[in-house]
Formats: structure tokens, sequence, C-alpha cells
């Protein structure tokens, strides 16, 4: 089966100078995103978050156009209005519409997820590619931080800082992105500790690049993967837990709503309007559920080693 | 050789606990500022009263000494008392502490009782209609919030039972008030809570059993126990199970932060009276020394668990050596 694919190639009328090009040039990006794309559940989930994405950042036009409401509009005349008509998705204890709420809560919960992952993988890359090139003391010194960061009950330093900082989206992301660099430096550091052995390294490093050079050029490339998947893999995880914060209390403070904090009064509504418990964690649950498919889908494509 | 691993271990441990205990401190400083804890239950006090409060309370000293002076009595086995109701730290967690660990340890042993034949059955039945249900389930498993199963599990099974006059499972606290603390009683409030908290570690115990019971299937070892003539029965269980559990065991060691975790946010839902309801409780009353004892004592716990999960690990592969 060899033989006649290389004829064929042998055979393109570019041969000669172009042999190399005439290649379909397939490089490990490409190979990934062909990969990727070939998934289609993984696509489709991926499809899923982009349109709550845009659902987010157009939160104004869809609460103007599709529900005519606003999110913090008080209406003490339809409180507590079941699911119909006026209120597709029915309305809470002070009037206010459930399905608008959701909408907006899309900017709390992605906005919010997406600025923390960011957060993570910048302290972390950094901390994970100096603990690993340096090795020493400074490797030391670092994974010992990252072990005891992880070693607290992640909740305690969440509830800690949430009182401590009072958060908006910004703080309490980096609240939640001040643990979550952790495991990401683990993730970098293994990583650069094998890719600082191979021979290239020693090349750069022996026509006199800088140790900054260095690692922003040659090995950062090398960890992206990684970074890439871990990126992907995290934001579900991140929305649970910004959700349950707000739940507790501890996250994004009512007016503004938030998927998590629409529950936080949810035990007393029990007995007359369920539906106001199930939704918002409906909610949650699809986008969470859609990140982690699309997460695995990522993983698959870009680190075949992985494929659970 | 393993003494010296153990000791090793603790060392690095303690640096790990005072650096836990350290930062907690720090953040619980920050948020103080002039406030003490209880003041503004008692409008009678006088400025000096307040002064004098805060002296009784080492609030006036710098956060280092205080610090100092927490650890000192640490060491001697005093956690100091309660800064909201004057009660000694170490009761109020020792009352807690047994709540915690009987809501924890059901649910791994759930966990582990339903993930294991669930891994199992996927690796057996690779690619089959089951294998692809069970990954369903358990990719949707990751995506349930905790805090959200409990309120709906509440609603259906407490509520909405209730409503319709039939038998309904209490949704709150580990015993009732009155009449209650028997056996019975004891695991009727532990059904709904232990469901929430092992659900999620099913999902991902039973993805983890499978991939690794699908590794050791394909070891060399498995084919001589095949090509030798043992039964297919005799070879998955003893041969492939047994090797298939043994990263699991470090897999719970390392999940521990996240059982407490887990467990501090059920807590609250089913008002479980536990440490991580304590904490939470606590924290939000600038209750220092209690925040400060749950802490050292969870952070313990993650420890000891995750040494545990070491120490196990060494005794079922004896490839494994400490060094």
């Amino acid at each position: 089966m060899i033989g006649p694919s290389r004829v064929a190639e042998l055979d393109m009328p570019a041969a000669g100078v172009e042999t190399a090009a005439a290649r379909p040039a397939q490089s490990y990006w490409n190979q990934s995103w062909e990969r990727l794309r070939a998934n289609r559940l993984g696509m489709a989930a991926g499809v899923l978050i982009l349109v709550l994405a845009v659902i987010a950042v157009l939160a104004p036009v869809f609460s103007a156009v599709l529900t005519h409401y606003q999110p913090q509009t008080i209406n003490l005349d339809q409180t507590f209005a079941r699911p119909g008509a006026t209120h597709l998705l029915g309305s809470d204890e002070l009037g206010r519409d459930s399905l608008t709420r959701l909408i907006w809560g899309a900017r709390v919960s992605l906005g919010v997820a997406f600025l923390t992952v960011a957060l993570a993988l910048t302290v972390g890359t950094t901390v994970g590619m100096v603990a690993g090139y340096y090795g020493g003391w400074i490797d030391d010194v670092l994974m010992r931080l990252v072990d005891t960061v992880l070693a607290i009950p992640a909740i305690f330093l969440f509830i800690l800082m949430s009182i401590l900082f009072r958060p908006n989206a910004v703080t309490l992301a980096a609240i939640v992105a001040s643990v979550g660099w952790g495991s990401v430096a683990r993730l970098v550091r293994g990583e650069v500790l094998s890719v600082k052995q191979r021979d290239f390294i020693l090349a750069t490093r022996s026509i006199g690049a800088r140790d900054s050079r260095l690692m922003v050029r040659h090995l950062l490339p090398n960890v992206l993967p990684v970074l890439i998947v871990a990126a992907s893999l995290g934001v579900g995880q991140i929305i649970l837990i910004e959700a349950a914060l707000d739940f507790l209390g501890l996250g994004i403070q009512p007016p503004t709503p938030s998927w998590g904090n629409m529950l936080t009064n949810a035990q007393s509504y029990f007995f007359h309007s369920g539906f106001l418990v199930a939704f918002p964690g409906i909610t949650i649950f699809v986008t969470v559920l859609a990140s982690n498919i699309f997460g695995n889908g990522v993983r698959d494509a870009f680190d075949p080693r992985l494929k659970g | 050789m393993l003494v010296r691993y153990v000791a090793r271990r603790f060392l690095a441990s303690l640096v790990v606990v005072l650096g836990v205990t350290l930062i907690t401190l720090i953040l619980m400083d920050r948020t103080r500022g002039t406030y003490v804890p209880g003041i503004d239950l008692n409008p009678s006090l006088r400025p000096e009263d307040i002064e004098h409060l805060r002296e009784n309370l080492g609030l006036d000293r710098p956060f280092y000494v205080w610090y100092l002076t927490w650890l000192g009595s640490v060491l001697h086995g005093d956690f100091g008392h309660s800064m909201i109701d004057g009660s000694p730290v170490l009761s109020h967690i020792l009352d807690r502490l047994p709540n915690t660990l009987e809501l924890t340890a059901t649910a791994i042993v759930i966990g582990v009782l339903v993930a294991v034949p669930l891994g199992v059955i996927g690796a057996l039945r690779r690619g089959s209609k089951t294998d692809h249900a069970l990954t369903v389930t358990s990719v949707a498993g990751f995506a349930v919030p905790q805090f959200w199963m409990g309120l709906m599990l509440i609603l259906i099974f407490s509520v909405t039972l209730e409503q319709h006059g039939l038998p309904w499972l209490p949704s709150s606290g580990a015993f009732s008030a009155f009449n209650g603390g028997d056996f019975l009683d004891r695991v009727e409030h532990l059904v709904l809570p232990a469901t929430v908290l092992s659900f999620f570690y099913t999902s991902q115990w039973s993805r983890f059993i499978r991939s690794s019971m699908l590794e050791v299937l394909s070891q060399d070892y498995i084919r001589t126990a095949r090509a030798k003539g043992m039964s297919e029965r005799r070879v998955v269980y003893l041969h492939g199970l047994r090797n298939a559990l043994i990263p699991l065991i470090t897999l719970i060691g390392l999940e521990l932060p996240g059982l407490v975790s887990g467990g501090l946010v059920v807590e609250v839902v089913f008002g479980w009276p536990g440490i991580g309801k304590l904490a939470f409780e606590r924290a939000l009353q600038y209750d220092y020394t209690t925040v400060m004892g749950v802490t050292f004592f969870a952070t313990l716990l993650v420890i000891a668990g995750n040494l545990l999960a070491d120490l196990l690990y060494g005794a079922l592969d004896p490839r494994i050596r400490y060094g």
C-alpha cells in the first residue's frame, strides 16, 4: 500500500524544488484542528458555548427584544408568576423576570469563568516555567508554595477572601484563580522538565540565547498544547465553583443577577414555586456539560496520548 | 527506610500546616480592622471596655505576635476560646468532627462501592451500549452543581413527598431534635447529603476504574494468566481488578481537599452540623480562633489522608519503594 501513494506523490507536476511544499502542509496545529472538527459532539458543544457567550455579550439586546423586561425591575404585582406567556420562565419573589435574569446572569458566569482561566493560566505558567527551568532552590520554594496552596481546602480560602474583598466579577475571578494557578504550575513544570532535556534547547543555549528568550520562544510553544487542554477543561469546573460561591452569598451580590445567587433564597420558595429552583440549576448544568464535552474534545484533539 | 520516609513527609507537612494557618490568619487579620467580634451585640459597652476586650482577645497586637502566641498554645493542645461564645474551640470542633467524618466516610464508601462495579462493567464491555450509557451518565455527573442537586433532592424527597402525604426524608440536620438520635434516625438524615456527596465521586471514580482496568487487562501478565488456562472470572477479579484498584487509592487521597470543600457546601445546604458548616458560619462572624482551629484540623485531615494513601499504595504495590 505504501508503494502506489509514493509514486503518486513523485508524479505530481510540481515535483522538484516544491516537493516539500507539495505534501499537505500538516502542522501540529492543523492536525489538531482537523481532529477537533471531526468530533461532531465536541464541535456542537463548542458552538453552544459560543452562542451562550454571544447571549451574554448582547444581554441588553436580548432582554429588550425577547423578554421585554429589565433584570432588576421589581414588580410586586407579579411575584412568583408561573412560567407562561407574560413571564416565559416565571418570576421571582420580587416579580423580576427569571429568563431576563438568567440571560444577564450568563455575563457573570461566563465572564468570571473566562477571566479566572486567563489569570490562573498566566500565573501558573509563569511560576511553573520558572520553577521547571531554573530548578534547584527556586524550584523547591515555588513547589512548596504550590503544595501549600493546593493543601488548603479551597473553599476556606474562598470564604475568607470573599469576606475580605466583597467581590465583584473581577475580584471574584482573582479569588478563584488564586487557588487555580497551583495545578497549572505543577502541570507546566512537569512539561518544562521534560522539554528542557531535549537537544534543541541545548542547541539554542549554545548559540547564546538568553533565558528569557529560551522560555518565551522555545519552551512556551511546547507547553502550549497542555495549556490549551487545561484551559478548556477548566472552564466548566470554574463555573461550578463560582455558582457555589454565589449561592453561599459570597460571590456576586444581589441585586446583580447570577446563576448561583438566584438560588440563594431558593429554599424559601420550595413549597409553591419549585420552578425557581429548577431553571438556574438546569442552565448551569447545560453550560458546564457543554464546556466539559468541548474540553474533552479539545483534549483528544490536541493531546491524543490522553485520550480516555 | 519507611520510618525515614514518614518522618520526612511529616516535616514537609509541618511546613504546609504552618503556611496554611499563616495565610488564614493574614486573611482574617486583614478583615478585622478595629472590629471586635460580638461587640455590636452589646450597646452598653464604654470605649475603655472595648479597649480592654481587644487586649483580652489579643487583638491589639500585630498579627505575627498573635500568630506566634496561637502557635505556642496549639503546641500545648490549647486552641483558645471562641471569640463569639467564649467556649473552647477544641470542644466545638470535637463536637462537629464526628458528624463530618460520618458524612465523608459514608460518601467515600458509597462512591467506591458504586464506582468499582460500574467501572469494571464499562471496561469489560468496552464500546457496548452499556459502556456508552455509563460514559454519558458520568460526563453528566461532572456537570451537576452539588448544591443544586441537594436543593432538588430536598424539593423532591422532602417537600413534594410530604405535600402528597407520602413518607419523606428529612432535609436538615444529622438527627431529629425530638426523640431522635438513634441509629435509624441518623441513617434517614444521612441519605440525602451522602447521596449528593457520593454522586460526583462515583462519576469520577467509575471512569477512572474503567481506564485503569483497561490498562491492566492489556498487560502481559494477564495474557499469561489466560494462556495458562485460568478462568476468565479469576483473571478479571484476581489479577485484573486487584491491580486496577491500586491507583484509585492515590486518587482518593488526592481528592481529599475536594471532599472537604464539597462537604462544606453540602453541609450548608443540608444544615449538617459538621466542621464545614461551623467554619462557614464562624468566618462570617469574624470568629478568628474558631476559624483558625477548623482550618488547622481540616488541613491536618487532608495531609494525613494523603500520607495514608501513599503508604497504602506502597503496601499494596511491592514495586513501590520509599527512598
